[in-house]
């Protein structure tokens, strides 16, 4: 059973969290078994927050040892090439507990602010995304596990032949790669994909770890669950490769039991609890509804592995 | 009034500033993918009160030959912003400065990056403004070439403009030639108001840019007389934008080779020198005289006679001068400019180290100076312990922080 936190802490109208408040909250999940923490940044209004998410993971990964690290990033808002190193970089510096969720929705705001003003129609920024999460992916695999050598004496610092260019040229972008940063301690960061449409299925069951869905019932769930499994199977991935968490928005106290059925008849491999950013609410969360959630055994039953990936079960680097 | 202190930042690069340094038998080999050994490097520059530590970037290999870039430890290496991330919270005092292209970011996304590195340090964040010029960066870009130096200036000179009227604040909404914005920053400004700008163009237009935005300017400069014309040049430049002469601190590079004895110090460095590989050596000699075919003439032979260069003509012309004038041969060349990459080389005693430095500080040639060491931490290590108490005996450098912030270190004032 898996269970991740998501906070975004751009959501507006609330007093917004400084560090402390931000890191003592993901202390404490770690300390009660949460598998991972995702963090967003982007509101349709103006973000209240002193943060930017893929910083604030960075700072985060110097203060905890064992939760994976989950930032939210768009792909309007970067390029390919520098988001693949923005994120291989957390990696390296979290020790593997790093994770990218490539959100495939088109915010109007971000559109509004980095030179797009008509932003993308929908079927140029599904294809667009997809090129994207492809080259990030790619990048990723740009230097072979064993391809630092550190040999002083002989002179040979890498191995030529173990790392690899992109050469990448498509619709949309064109990178020639390699990165500029070493292979992940975890393979590649864990890919999280979410705000899924009905198109989006088959791309997110090829190429994504995990998969947060928003189904409404357990039975919505359950099917949709069933279906991103069999295309993932279709795909040639195993099935139980790919990790499907299904969102539950709380207001105050999580529903204990509520989630303990739901989760039973949902077909999903877990929870993805979303909080309020503010301190009362998540000082609630962690006081009450965390050891409860662990005393079910709905928290903390977590992979005692050191990466992210360890952690959840995963397999090495997600589709090829 | 106090008397006037010079300004240090550390220059980071992994494994140290030397194309060889990683081969050094104490230099920390992993330093590339080792955060601990940047947190340990930063703590060490700010115990000894350093105004800041300083990441350069590029976004690609640093050298398209693969044979000779896997010969050098430069190929990889942390993406600086998220370094400094991570330093932030694991510091207290020092200035925290990142180098980030115009030419690949978008101004929004910048601006909150910086801004958001600034409020996890409490108000300690710079940013160093370049602009791309290298073609393995514009390959992972999409570009089939290089943009005209113009107009990357051009891109460059929008992009300040916007996230600086972001960061101060300034009426929303920008439609221009590069970019539109339609929001203010949705990051709250920081302790020191906005984060620093740093830059590092010699060119006219990047002088002209420095002039009208920067608050610290990086240079290189081997002698007094260059660093001298520099300083007056940029500093001349400041009134027609309305500044004053100390509204911008300039600090050239230096990279300092430090023992007890002259003698050890010179074995130090020619150490390090016996570890260049010629073939290195050669092809970091060709990309500065901008030629792709010197490793066909003997190497203990004179350089050749070369075309004039259409790429960095004032560097083909200091190399070409250098190898006259002391009868070089390409090896000796290869080897003298690999060491320092063009940069001010002292190699010497604390006493003789603070002499140099004392004199291009109160000469008028410098606010303070970027420091390179050789190799890490050794060379750092050495600098701390060894030129910085000597420099603070003089009463050149200070002994504890002025202020929490980097503009407060600085001396800068907060922007409105």
């Amino acid at each position: 059973m898996h269970f991740a936190v998501s906070l975004n802490i751009a959501a507006t109208g609330q007093d917004v969290l400084d560090f402390g408040q931000i890191s003592a909250f993901v202390r404490q999940a770690e300390a009660a078994g949460v598998d991972m923490v995702i963090i967003s940044d982007v509101a349709e209004g103006p973000s209240t927050s002193p943060f930017e998410a893929t910083t604030l993971l960075a700072a985060l990964a110097t203060v905890t040892y064992r939760i994976g690290l989950v930032a939210s990033a768009s792909t309007l808002a970067h390029q390919p090439y520098n988001l693949a190193r923005r994120f291989a970089s957390l990696d390296i510096i979290s020790h593997g507990r790093v994770g990218w969720n490539a959100t495939l929705r088109q915010n109007p705001r971000e559109a509004a602010n980095f030179s797009r003003p008509e932003g993308f129609s929908d079927g140029d920024f599904r294809r667009r995304a997809e090129e994207y999460i492809g080259i990030v992916q790619g990048l990723w695999r740009s230097w072979d596990g064993d391809a630092l050598l550190f040999d002083k004496a002989g002179g040979r610092f890498h191995d030529p032949d173990r790392m690899h260019m992109l050469d990448h040229k498509g619709e949309f972008f064109a990178v020639r790669g390699p990165l500029n940063v070493a292979r992940s301690p975890q393979d590649t960061p864990v890919l999280v994909m979410s705000g899924l449409n009905e198109t989006d299925r088959d791309f997110a069951s090829r190429g994504a770890d995990v998969i947060l869905i928003a189904e409404q019932s357990a039975d919505a769930a359950n099917a949709a669950t069933a279906d991103l499994r069999r295309r993932a199977l279709a795909a040639g991935r195993k099935p139980e490769g790919v990790m499907v968490l299904l969102t539950v928005a709380i207001e105050s106290e999580p529903p204990i039991d509520g989630l303990r059925s739901l989760l039973g008849s949902s077909g999903c491999d877990g929870f993805n609890l979303v909080l309020p950013a503010d301190v009362p609410a998540l000082q609630n969360f962690t006081d009450r509804a965390l050891p409860e959630l662990r005393r079910d055994g709905l928290a903390g039953r977590g992979q005692q592995g050191a990466t992210l990936r360890a952690r959840l079960g995963l397999g090495t680097g997600g589709a090829k | 009034m106090t008397a006037r202190r010079m300004k240090l930042g550390l220059f980071l690069w992994a494994t140290g500033h030397h194309i060889a340094a990683w081969r050094h038998p104490d230099a920390h080999v992993t330093a590339g993918i080792d955060i601990e050994h940047y947190i340990q490097l930063a703590r060490t520059a700010e115990a000894a009160k350093f105004d800041m530590v300083f990441c350069e970037d590029a976004a690609g290999l640093r050298e398209a030959n693969v044979n000779i870039a896997s010969q050098t430890s430069r190929s990889i290496g942390f993406e600086p912003i998220s370094l400094l991330s991570a330093l932030a919270v694991q510091t207290e005092r020092i200035g925290l400065v990142s180098t980030a292209s115009t030419s690949y970011n978008e101004p929004y996304g910048l601006a909150r990056t910086f801004a958001s590195l600034d409020n996890l340090s409490g108000g300690r964040a710079g940013w160093n403004l370049v602009t791309s010029a290298s073609p393995i960066e514009a390959a992972n870009f999409g570009a089939t070439g290089l943009r005209p130096h113009a107009d990357r200036y051009a891109r460059a000179c929008e992009f300040a403009t916007v996230i600086t009227g972001l960061w101060h604040r300034k009426p929303a909404g920008h439609d221009g030639e590069s970019f539109s914005v339609r929001d203010p920053l949705d990051v709250p400004p920081s302790p020191q108001g906005a984060p620093v700008m740093v830059q590092a163009g010699a060119s006219d237009d990047g002088k002209d840019l420095a002039a009208r935005t920067a608050d610290v300017v990086f240079s290189a400069a081997q002698t007094f007389e260059e660093a001298r014309a520099f300083y007056d040049d940029l500093k001349g430049r400041l009134a027609a934008y309305g500044r004053q002469p100390d509204d911008v601190k300039i600090m050239p590079g230096v990279a300092p080779i430090v023992a007890a004895t002259k003698a050890e110090a010179q074995a130090k460095y020619d150490a390090l020198q016996e570890l260049i590989p010629d073939d290195v050596g050669v092809a970091l000699l060709s990309s500065y005289l901008s030629i792709s075919d010197l490793g066909r003439y003997p190497i203990d032979g004179p350089l050749p006679e070369l075309p004039e260069s259409e790429g960095m003509k004032s560097r083909q012309a200091l190399v070409i001068e250098q190898a006259r004038r002391d009868g070089l041969s390409i090896r000796e060349l290869a080897r003298y400019f690999a060491g320092a990459r063009g940069h001010w080389r002292i190699v010497g005693t604390a006493e003789e180290i603070a002499d140099e430095l004392q004199e291009r500080f109160e000469g008028g040639a410098a606010d303070g100076f970027n420091v390179m060491p050789s190799w890490f931490p050794g060379e750092l290590d050495a600098f701390a312990t060894l030129v910085v108490p000597e420099l603070q005996r003089r009463g050149l450098f200070r002994r504890d922080y002025e202020g929490r912030t980097l503009r407060d270190h600085l001396g800068l004032k907060r922007p409105i």
